[in-house]
């Protein structure tokens, strides 16, 4: 009887070993929380990670064959939209928001400024059929993807079949989303006693710590929740924030708190783009709006003298990995979209 | 020693197909017959006329009950039904023999869970399309149509009926009792339900709201069992 149980649980023991997360494709950086997406459901793979990215880089999926999710989140930028303070869209319409950096999605419960979305998988739905930006509908691209001369055969390594439905295609764009790891700044070099900080940036950690860190939370800087930071409403976008979802009057002006990693090429700044450098960005908090629903925890007034502004900037730059900018594991997948003829 | 024995006995009877099937058919009507789309309805007592275009829903997380003990209850229950497709309509529901149920239960759409998991596939697969995108979720109920009382361009009338957070919740449970045990069909008397439309005044839903909560609330009165 009790080999017979130590046996299974052995068993049970190795079935979950295999169900977690291959480390060498995801890994949780040390002290991080526990990632929210939940793996189980959607295992990596090496090739369903190459069917990700090959999506996310290859413009099949607007209806012009014009604009690839790499258009408006480039890497070198940390994913996001380089200088464009709302980002461009088809026949270049221009949406309505700045689009956000991509970077620790794992950790992630809500995407979107607004939370509008809940849950990975299904954010990119939301850029392939909105009529300012892609402007497609799934179904078609699943039907362009299955004519293609690359993807019924990329689709058949990733899932072994080659009959390409909505599930596999937007659990393959996650899988990609999900490797976009950023954890390996100078911060986090200091952090693991690889590094130190010069005088500078050590007190403009301490400011950051002081005003910053309460919304912008380490390790992932950012607490994951909506917050209003105090932006005066722009007047024509009539942006309302989370309220727009959930038509709640608390949640008016309130936007999802952005990580500051790799801030220093992420610009512009805000859901509106509205500001193109870090110093704008920390002039706007030692002269914030007050408002019904502003964050209590920017109530107290921030006071920087110049020299602490230069200082926490110092530190911000320290959030710069450029392991993760260059890594040519993100970039364009030459290798696939390249030798391939559409 | 003696378990195993059952065990195995049970195993034989399941393998050899020794299964009690019930097959329940949902069954769309308007003006008391089956539904056929694009044909032109007249609304009781007057000229106005009405046409379906397009009619889809899901029904999911179906039960079967005697009184109050749950018999059955189906793993896995998400079916697309689409009056463009009368293969969807019948449900074939697969139960060990002898289950004397007098009660079917199931949901109009999909819940909350459900619309939080993620990527899925089947009935559940985006393509359907049964799926908001910009505010993600699914849509549990889907009428489109035309109709000389919409004052929408081309008389259309459009009710994407959908919803899962808190306020905005629009998932509709129906329980009926069933006297029949091997076949039935689960009527439903959309006319009843555009009755209560207003389509001069109201001829377009397509996201979460209170109007689609209230249109989802009326659902449930428009079914019925027969043989
Ligand atoms: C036309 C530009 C554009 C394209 C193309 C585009 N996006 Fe975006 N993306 C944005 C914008 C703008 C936002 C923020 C929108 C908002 O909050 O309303 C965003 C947000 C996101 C987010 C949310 C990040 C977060 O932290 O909440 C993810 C993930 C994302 N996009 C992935 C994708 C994927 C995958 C594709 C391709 C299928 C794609 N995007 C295509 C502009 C774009
Ligand atoms: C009350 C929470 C809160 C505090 C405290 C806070 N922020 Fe923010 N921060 C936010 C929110 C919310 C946004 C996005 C606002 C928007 O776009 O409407 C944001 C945006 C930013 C951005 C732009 C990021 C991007 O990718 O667009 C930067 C940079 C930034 N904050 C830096 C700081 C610094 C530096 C401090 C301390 C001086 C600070 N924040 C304090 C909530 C906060």
């Amino acid at each position: 009887m009790k080999i017979k149980t130590i046996v299974i649980s052995f068993i049970i023991i190795l079935l979950f070993a295999f169900a977690s997360v291959d480390k060498s494709l995801f890994s949780i950086p040390k002290n991080w929380p526990k990632p929210v997406y939940n793996f189980k459901k959607n295992q990596l793979t090496d090739s369903k990670i190459l069917l990700g990215r090959v999506l996310f880089y290859d413009p099949i999926l607007s209806r012009n064959n014009t604009i690839s999710c790499a258009n408006c989140h480039s890497q070198y930028t940390a994913f996001t939209h380089l200088d464009h303070a709302l980002s461009h869209g088809i026949d270049d319409r221009i949406g309505t928001r700045n689009s956000l950096a991509l970077m620790n999605l794992a950790w992630h419960q809500s995407f979107m400024w607004d939370g509008a979305i809940n849950h990975l998988d299904m954010q990119a739905l939301a850029p392939i059929s909105n009529h300012d930006e892609m402007d497609e509908n799934i179904k078609h691209v699943t039907e362009k993807l299955q004519a293609s001369q690359i993807y019924p055969l990329l689709y058949f390594n990733a899932f072994s079949d080659s009959t390409i439905t909505g599930e596999n295609t937007l659990k393959a764009i996650s899988q990609f989303m999900l490797t976009l790891v950023s954890a390996n700044s100078k911060y986090d070099k200091v952090k693991r006693m690889e590094d130190s900080f010069t005088k500078q940036e050590e007190n403009g950690y301490r400011l950051f710590k002081q005003n910053c860190a309460s919304c912008h939370t380490e390790p992932l800087f950012t607490n994951r929740e909506f917050e209003n930071n105090g932006l005066p409403i722009d007047s024509l976008l009539n942006d309302t924030g989370r309220k727009r979802i959930t038509q709640n009057n608390l949640d008016y002006l309130k936007f999802k708190v952005p990580t500051l990693r790799n801030i220093e090429f992420s610009n512009p700044y805000m859901h509106d783009g509205r500001f193109k450098r870090i110093y704008e960005v920390i002039n706007h908090y030692t002269n914030i709006q007050s408002s019904k629903t502003l964050s209590p925890k920017l109530q107290k007034k921030i006071i920087l003298t110049s020299n602490e502004k230069v200082d926490l900037t110092a530190f911000l730059l320290t959030l710069t990995d450029k392991e993760f900018l260059f890594n040519p594991k993100f970039g364009f997948p030459k290798e696939v979209l390249l030798t391939s003829k559409k | 020693m003696k378990k195993p024995i059952i065990f195995i006995l049970l195993f034989i009877l399941k393998w050899n197909g020794i299964i009690a099937q019930v097959n329940v058919c949902f069954n769309p009507m308007f003006d008391g017959s089956k539904l056929v789309l694009n044909k032109q309805y007249f609304i009781a007592n007057s000229t106005d006329s009405i046409q379906i275009e397009k009619f889809k829903f899901y029904v999911t997380n179906i039960e079967l009950f005697n009184n109050d003990q749950l018999l059955f209850k189906e793993k896995n229950s998400f079916h697309l039904i689409d009056a463009a497709d009368s293969t969807t309509f019948n449900l074939m529901i697969n139960l060990e023999p002898n289950i004397n149920f007098n009660q079917i239960k199931f949901n109009i759409g999909i819940d909350s869970i459900t619309n939080y998991a993620g990527a899925m596939g089947g009935d559940l697969d985006p393509t359907k399309g049964m799926y908001w995108t910009w505010q993600n979720g699914y849509i549990n109920f889907k009428i489109e149509g035309k109709s000389n009382l919409s004052i929408a361009k081309s008389n259309n009338f459009v009710f994407h009926l959908g919803g899962y957070q808190n306020t905005f919740s629009t998932l509709q449970t129906i329980q009926l009792p069933v006297q029949y045990l091997s076949v039935f069909k689960i009527n439903m008397a959309i006319d009843k339900w555009i009755n209560e439309i207003d389509l001069t005044k109201q001829n377009h839903i397509m996201s979460p709201s209170k109007e689609s909560v209230i249109l989802s609330n009326k659902l449930s009165t428009i079914f019925s069992v027969s043989k």
